[in-house]
């Protein structure tokens, strides 16, 4: 599980856009705009008639997006997700419709992967995030307090909006969810406001891609590769990709910690491998690349079998390739 | 300033005091006096071959001063140059840019260009900051006594905006350099041409401006408990760029002008330099005085070694030396993200001069006294969007004030002591922010 998804892998994505001398007064125009927003840098690129038009309904996204970290932040002390963190222990804590839609998005998650992914896990990433920046590794006392916190079952979700917590010390992290579900939030105010081509991109780990730019199939998105052998891409039309991968192996140090925490074992999970799902939105693809980094790909490649319009790839340093295809397809840049 | 037009507001106006015309375009005599008159200090920008002309127009045109802009290749004359310019000129000041700075920038990771194919942004891990911090502190060891003096290329970008221009001022003035900003040919047009627009938007830098002018440079120098060694200064070097990026507060030395005593105080060294028998003894003696060593692909025999290795993981082996103990990496570094990370490990929380949260986008600098007291920390927010920070700084301080260009000084912040440490939370920076750090 993840607590910040800044640690993952960019993703590059590719625009092919029109050049400015072959521009009519029909040619669609690009507008980019940039903003950092729950702690990594979301930026959206969109074709309109006007620039004026990408331009109002790009800060209108934006403005989506601000208020899902004002929804979901473990940081601010005022969000959604902070009261709810503090309360839901002692009585049944009514939550915005966004905040409960994530959640119960992120249960079925975890009922979907038997409890890999898990958003509970919240007190075992603050453990091992403390040791990623200076402090001691956690004693297996502290760890096993931490995992007694742990447990998605532990929560109880009342529709249309009420969630109570089944543990005194439970504490919801949603930063393996919340970006992809910011992105779709921001997306569908895209649409809202005329625009139908666009990419959303948050911090490289997960992009959304609506329709394609003027003359194109798609949007070309290069995926994450830590070999730098292979340079795997997919043409994405209404889509969306995510990537995971852990933390890099410290240089210095006997013991690596990481951001991403296995429940069952309550560590950081030892993979060197980078996953990048396509589905056909962001809370979805998020969600899943956690879930399929967790489970390593025999397992990951049996759960993404039974599903449709997922396609998947682990890719690990030295080169060693996984995939699985019921979705987009993944072409391969370089021929090993 | 830079200025390239054939005429140019009133210093008084447009808020700077001194303005540097180039050389190259002739820095007409008429333009020199022009800018004199309109109430300027004026350098004028040379290439090392024609400074000898320039030098003698600026003496003769009551300029302050000449800057050599010198690329890397040539430093090697410069120093020669240098000395004979000051012998003939002295009343005139000499200094050196370096042409080596780029623009001051947060950055994501889509990359558009326009009918071309497209390249992989940052290897490392987002927010990406483009910083000329890691170039400023060398060049505050290699150019002394001079303040550090750069320039950047604006990136390619169809339109500057007041945050632009005011990041750029906001980073030289926190670093405590000195820099020579383009302003673009469309905004320089408009303030010629007394354009509501161009003004608008100067008068926007303007606070930027002065705010950075009232700095303390020159009265403390940077805090370090980092000291990186090398052979060379390389202003390219991305281990460098990584650890200002992480906020390790750091010092570079060059391998041949080391001396024992400078290295007193640092908790961890990095050696990047090639070391022979002499350095090696001190960087042992080091070491025996409680500080960790880190050496990087230094191959060879050192003293060290004759104390019992313990192999770290595949990359790293550990000598225990005195109190203190070396790590040699066995290769160059591979990854500059995570070896910052793993300084910052190696420092712990104990030794952590400074440590912010909620602070990705912002670099801060810890500036202390000649007793080597903390008193000042200044703060750069690349995001120009406002955010909350909250500080820990080592030291126990009884009293903490913020400024910042908008709200001028001070705010009184809440200080928060504990172990050795002070904490304190800065409201809210939108691209500069200065703390006052006072003890009893």
């Amino acid at each position: 599980m993840r607590f910040d998804k800044r640690w993952a892998a960019a993703l590059v994505v590719v625009i092919l856009s029109v050049g400015s001398s072959a521009q009519s007064s029909d040619t669609p125009i690009l507008v980019y705009k940039e903003k950092y927003i729950m702690g990594t840098v979301f930026e959206i690129a969109a074709y309109a008639e006007s620039s004026e038009k990408a331009s109002a309904a790009i800060d209108k996204a934006f403005q989506e997006i601000v208020r899902m970290d004002d929804l979901m932040s473990n940081y601010k002390p005022e969000s959604a997700l902070s009261r709810l963190n503090r309360s839901a222990h002692f009585h049944t804590q009514k939550v915005p419709p966004d905040l409960y839609r994530v959640i119960e998005q992120a249960v079925q998650f975890s009922r979907l992967s038997d409890g890999k992914f898990d958003i509970t896990v919240a007190p075992l990433v603050n453990l091992w995030k403390a040791a990623l920046s200076g402090d001691s590794m956690p004693s297996p006392s502290q760890r096993q307090q931490a995992e007694e916190c742990v447990g998605y079952e532990k929560i109880e979700l009342t529709p249309p909006d009420q969630i109570t917590f089944r543990s005194s010390c439970m504490q919801l992290d949603l930063g393996a969810i919340g970006k992809g579900y910011a992105v779709d939030r921001a997306g569908e105010m895209l649409h809202s406001s005329g625009i139908c081509n666009a990419s959303i991109n948050s911090g490289g780990s997960t992009i959304l891609a609506m329709g394609s730019p003027p003359g194109q199939r798609g949007w070309l998105v290069h995926l994450r590769d830590p070999s730098h052998k292979i340079d795997p891409y997919v043409m994405l039309k209404d889509q969306s990709v995510s990537t995971s991968e852990q933390t890099a192996v410290s240089l210095l140090a006997p013991e690596s910690a990481g951001h991403i925490i296995d429940p069952a074992t309550g560590q950081p999970i030892d993979t060197r491998f980078a996953v990048s799902v396509i589905t056909s939105w962001g809370t979805p693809s998020d969600g899943l690349a956690t879930t399929l980094l967790l489970l390593g790909p025999e397992v990951g490649k049996s759960l993404v079998d039974g599903m449709s319009n997922v396609s998947a790839i682990w890719l690990s340093p030295k080169a060693e390739i996984e995939t699985v295809n019921h979705g987009p397809e993944i072409f391969f840049g370089k021929q090993l | 300033m830079q200025w390239n037009g054939a005429t140019l507001p009133p210093a008084s106006s447009l808020g700077v005091n001194e303005i540097v015309l180039a050389w190259e375009r002739g820095a007409p005599r008429a333009l020199l006096a022009t800018a004199r008159r309109q109430g300027y200090r004026v350098y004028v920008e040379t290439p090392l071959n024609q400074a000898t002309s320039a030098a003698k127009r600026c003496a003769e045109n009551s300029c302050v001063g000449i800057i050599l802009k010198v690329p890397e290749a040539e430093s090697a004359e410069t120093e020669k140059s240098i000395a004979s310019l000051r012998s003939a000129y002295p009343k005139l000041r000499v200094l050196l840019l370096s042409p080596s700075g780029k623009q001051p920038k947060m950055r994501g990771s889509l990359i558009i260009k326009r009918d071309s194919v497209l390249e992989v942004s940052s290897p490392t891990a987002q927010p990406w900051i483009d910083t000329n911090l890691a170039l400023i502190k060398i060049e505050q060891r290699s150019r002394r006594p001079q303040i550090p003096l750069y320039t950047f290329s604006w990136a390619d970008q169809t339109i500057l905006t007041a945050d632009d221009y005011s990041l750029a001022v906001a980073e030289a003035g926190a670093f405590h350099a000195d820099l020579v900003l383009q302003p673009d040919e469309h905004l320089q047009e408009g303030l010629n041409q007394r354009d509501g627009e161009a003004w608008a938007l100067w008068n926007q830098v303007r606070s930027t401006l002065r705010f950075s002018a009232h700095t303390s440079a020159g009265r403390l120098e940077p805090a370090a408990n980092v000291a990186v060694i090398v052979d060379q200064l390389d202003t390219s070097d991305e281990v460098t760029n990584l650890l200002s990026r992480h906020n390790i507060p750091f010092q570079a030395f060059i391998a041949v002008d080391l001396k024992t005593e400078e290295l007193k105080g640092f908790d961890i060294v990095i050696v990047f330099a090639k070391l022979n028998a002499e350095t090696a003894e001190r960087i042992n003696n080091l070491a025996s005085a409680a500080a960790t060593v880190v050496v990087v692909d230094g191959h060879g025999t050192y003293p060290w070694q004759s104390s019992q290795p313990v192999q770290l993981n595949e990359h790293t082996t550990s000598y225990a030396v005195g109190s203190g103990k070396v790590l040699e990496l066995r290769g160059p570094v591979s990854d500059p993200e995570t070896f910052a990370q793993d300084i910052r490990r190696l420092l712990g929380k104990q030794n952590a001069l400074l440590s912010l949260w909620n602070g990705l986008t912002t670099i801060a600098v810890p500036y202390q006294d000649r007793g080597a007291r903390m008193t000042l920390l200044e703060l750069v927010n690349y995001a120009g969007e406002p955010l909350r920070l909250q500080v820990q700084v080592k030291g126990s301080f009884t009293m903490i004030r913020y400024e910042t260009p908008e709200h001028g000084c001070c705010e009184s912040l809440e200080p928060v002591k504990h172990d050795g440490f002070t904490e304190f939370v800065i409201p809210e920076i939108r691209i500069a922010g200065r703390v006052h750090l006072e003890s009893p």
